[in-house]
């Protein structure tokens, strides 16, 4: 093609001060105790909620075997909430070199498509069993219990996993998917522009 | 290689990779940062599988290509007014900012492939940072420049 424009002598006549690294390291660092701020918080979590139902399980020796099977599926609900949190960054940090665009917007996409799996099937998981498991769990207790202090403790219990099921969970997967089905539209996009 | 030599080498080539995707300085001042800070971090993996430059510019593109992530409320077309007067107000000469204007309105996959060129990269090393082949590349390239001429042309250049 001829062309008469230097567009290369265009582009390089843009200068702008380099920025003392300085700068940038002290971002660098911020950037890295925060996330390692993250992983600590959701690791104790984790850790101290495990801990709390274990001490319940051993302090007032539950009884009958439906407590038991209760306090398990919680603290199943509580990892399989946690435990994604854990493997999208190991996910994220698998690539050894830095992968070419293309590739690059291959793993974005399959990360993304790994999250809506995540924020749909895992939630669902996570509210049946941690429901069952605190049903079960108060079962015992609730038989214990006088009459009126019972149905009482019931209906707060139901109306609570009610509110979860049919309003806070769809509220949620809705806006998380719709962000994250945004984004995978987006990738599709570039990833055609590839194809072109 | 030593970061800080790294860094005053090449972050002039990486702002501006990051000028021609996004045309907006102080986004693109961002965008080059987050490049640094992940080169700073993968320094000590870096094997001398590609050259360093190949590996930097796969860095800030797949950055800038992230961006969509942070800010896809605000499409290049929808600049607010007060943005674009902030622009013309730095020294940044008229064809520079027209230059980045008609490369911001490409797409995000040419930008990067031009910015590259722009920069001196050659085909088979674009080839190597965008994952196409390079007979796309000059093809790409090709095409690219008759964009950019005609407009250029139609601005009475």
């Amino acid at each position: 093609m001829d062309t008469n424009i230097d567009f290369k002598k265009i582009w390089s006549e843009q200068k702008v001060e380099t920025p003392k690294v300085e700068a940038l390291y002290a971002k660098a660092n911020k950037l890295k105790s925060r996330s390692f701020l993250e992983l600590i918080v959701i690791n104790i979590t984790l850790l101290l909620t495990i801990t709390f139902i274990g001490f319940i399980w051993y302090y007032y020796q539950p009884e009958l075997v439906t407590t038991k099977i209760g306090i398990i599926m919680i603290m199943v609900a509580t990892v399989t909430f946690l435990l994604p949190f854990n493997k999208q960054l190991s996910l994220l940090k698998k690539n050894k070199t830095e992968p070419n665009n293309k590739e690059y917007l291959q793993q974005l996409t399959k990360l993304k498509e790994v999250q809506v799996f995540q924020q749909t099937t895992m939630l669902n998981v996570f509210f049946i069993l941690l429901s069952l498991g605190i049903g079960l769990y108060l079962f015992e207790f609730v038989s214990n219990m006088p009459m009126t202090w019972g149905i009482i403790t019931c209906a707060l219990t139901i109306a609570w996993f009610a509110i979860n099921w049919f309003y806070l969970r769809p509220k949620t997967i809705k806006k998380q998917n719709t962000k994250l089905n945004k984004l995978l539209a987006e990738f599709e996009k570039l990833n055609n522009q590839m194809n072109e | 290689m030593n970061f800080e030599t790294i860094y005053k080498t090449h972050w002039q080539k990486v702002f501006r990779l990051c000028m021609g995707y996004v045309n907006d300085a102080d986004t693109a001042k961002d965008l080059a940062q987050e490049t640094f800070i992940k080169v700073l971090k993968q320094l000590p993996k870096f094997r001398n599988e590609s050259s360093i430059d190949t590996w930097i510019f796969r860095i800030a593109s797949n950055t800038c290509l992230r961006q969509i992530q942070k800010d896809n409320k605000m499409p290049k077309s929808e600049l607010p007014i007060e943005l674009t007067d902030e622009i013309s107000e730095t020294t940044i000469e008229k064809d520079i900012q027209f230059l980045y204007k008609c490369i911001s309105e490409l797409q995000e996959v040419e930008r990067i492939i031009i910015s590259l060129e722009l920069e001196d990269m050659s085909q088979k090393e674009i080839a190597e940072i965008v994952g196409l082949s390079e007979g796309n590349v000059r093809v790409k390239i090709y095409r690219i420049k008759e964009k950019l001429t005609q407009k250029f042309k139609k601005n009475g250049y």
